[in-house]
């Protein structure tokens, strides 16, 4: 009951917190002292970046774990896995975008080969690498295993990506939320709109994963029905 | 009527097996490269990997670096900005009041002004001038966010709020 409750809800809810978040950014937060109106871009820009790194790569690597583990261990974690890599190359690709749109104005440059920047394409290339490496084998036991293998290696990356602004000098700013002296450097409307659209952006990825996942099992039906339909149709062959 | 007997037997035959051995290799490898990570990280052997030098840092080391193209951060001097017919000249200092003049060349990004964080491409003049010749300025701005005008913030009907 509850299950199919949240079931339900996931969708409305979602669409209406990022709403919620594109009105309250747009109208309703004050400009920024230093940036002026580009401030309306820290409501896009951390919260899909926090999906990439963080929500959808993170989910990946523990469904990646939990099929490593034997206790564990089945095709709905190779699933789950799978899925969440796909969004997460796109979530990755848009941090990229809305960051560039927002460095132009702001740093002056759409790109610079700095630490947090560079460290981000790389998480992107890694990703489409465990897409590419799930397509290179059709076994499903030897895939699932060597793209789980893959996948908690590539997630090395993302402390790094997370520490670059504190390990070296980046032309990205540093944390605004999670800061080492844990004191949130926004306030007011401000940080309200910032929590709704973490919240929002983290819903809609649970929302991508749910249907892309049940996309995978039709796939998955689909094709075993054509193979049981293929051998049918060979053995009404060796009939005659 | 042979085929059909060869096709009958369609159950899934289990994979053979991987080897132990081959197993714990390919852990042994996973171990060696998760260390090399570690240590390159430790070592401070990433250092390159720092997107600028700062003026403190550049008055500490200035004989090495010469005339060389670096980028150079530091903070704009509060009323020593002047624009130019190509581009900006100002005063970038560091955290101890050392000072760099910059002569830099094309428009300036919108947000750059006085007391920001810049990053400034460009290579002193001479070996030992403090004269320094930008080609590209990039603000550095702060993480942190602040209203422009905190009980100050316009309506659209005028009134303030």
């Amino acid at each position: 009951m509850m299950k199919q409750l949240s079931q339900r809800l996931l969708g409305p809810v979602t669409l209406v917190l990022l709403g919620l978040t594109f009105w309250l950014g747009l109208w309703v937060t004050p400009p920024d002292r230093v940036q002026g109106n580009l401030v309306r871009l820290l409501y896009v820009h951390p919260a899909i970046a926090w999906v990439a790194l963080y929500v959808s790569f993170g989910t990946a690597t523990i469904a990646s774990a939990l099929y490593l583990w034997r206790r564990t261990r089945s095709y709905v974690m190779d699933r789950i896995a799978h899925c969440s890599m796909e969004v997460s190359v796109v979530f990755i690709v848009l941090t990229l975008i809305t960051g560039s749109i927002w460095g132009r104005p702001t740093w002056g440059v759409w790109w610079a080969w700095d630490a947090r920047l560079t460290s981000t394409a790389i998480l992107g290339v890694l990703a489409l690498g465990y897409l590419a490496l799930r397509r290179a084998n059709d076994d499903p036991a030897l895939r699932a295993r060597r793209s789980a293998v893959f996948a908690i290696l590539s997630a090395i990356n993302v402390p790094i990506i997370h520490f670059s602004v504190q390990w070296w000098k980046t032309l990205h700013q540093g944390a605004t939320v999670f800061t080492s002296s844990r004191t949130v450097l926004v306030h007011g409307s401000m940080a309200w709109t910032l929590l709704f659209s973490f919240v929002g952006f983290t819903l809609l990825f649970f929302w991508l994963l749910r249907a892309r996942y049940r996309l995978e099992i039709k796939r998955e039906e689909s094709s075993s029905a054509q193979l049981d339909e293929a051998l049918a149709s060979r053995r009404s062959e060796g009939a005659f | 009527m042979d085929t059909t007997d060869a096709l009958a037997d369609l159950t899934p035959v289990a994979p053979p097996k991987t080897r132990s051995r081959s197993r714990r290799r390919s852990i042994g490898v996973l171990i060696v490269l998760v260390l090399a990570i570690l240590a390159l990280l430790s070592q401070g052997l990433l250092h390159s990997l720092n997107y600028f030098e700062t003026v403190n840092q550049v008055f500490a080391g200035r004989a090495s670096v010469g005339t060389k193209v670096i980028r150079l951060e530091g903070v704009v001097k509060p009323g020593s900005i002047e624009r130019t017919s190509s581009g900006a000249t100002f005063t970038l200092t560091g955290s101890k009041n050392e000072a760099v003049h910059v002569a830099a060349h094309g428009s300036p990004p919108q947000l750059f002004q006085a007391n920001i964080p810049v990053v400034v491409v460009g290579h002193f003049t001479s070996a030992t001038s403090l004269d320094f010749d930008g080609t590209q300025i990039m603000v550095k701005h702060s993480s942190s966010y602040i209203a422009a005008h905190p009980k100050r913030v316009k309506a659209p009907n005028g009134s303030t709020r």
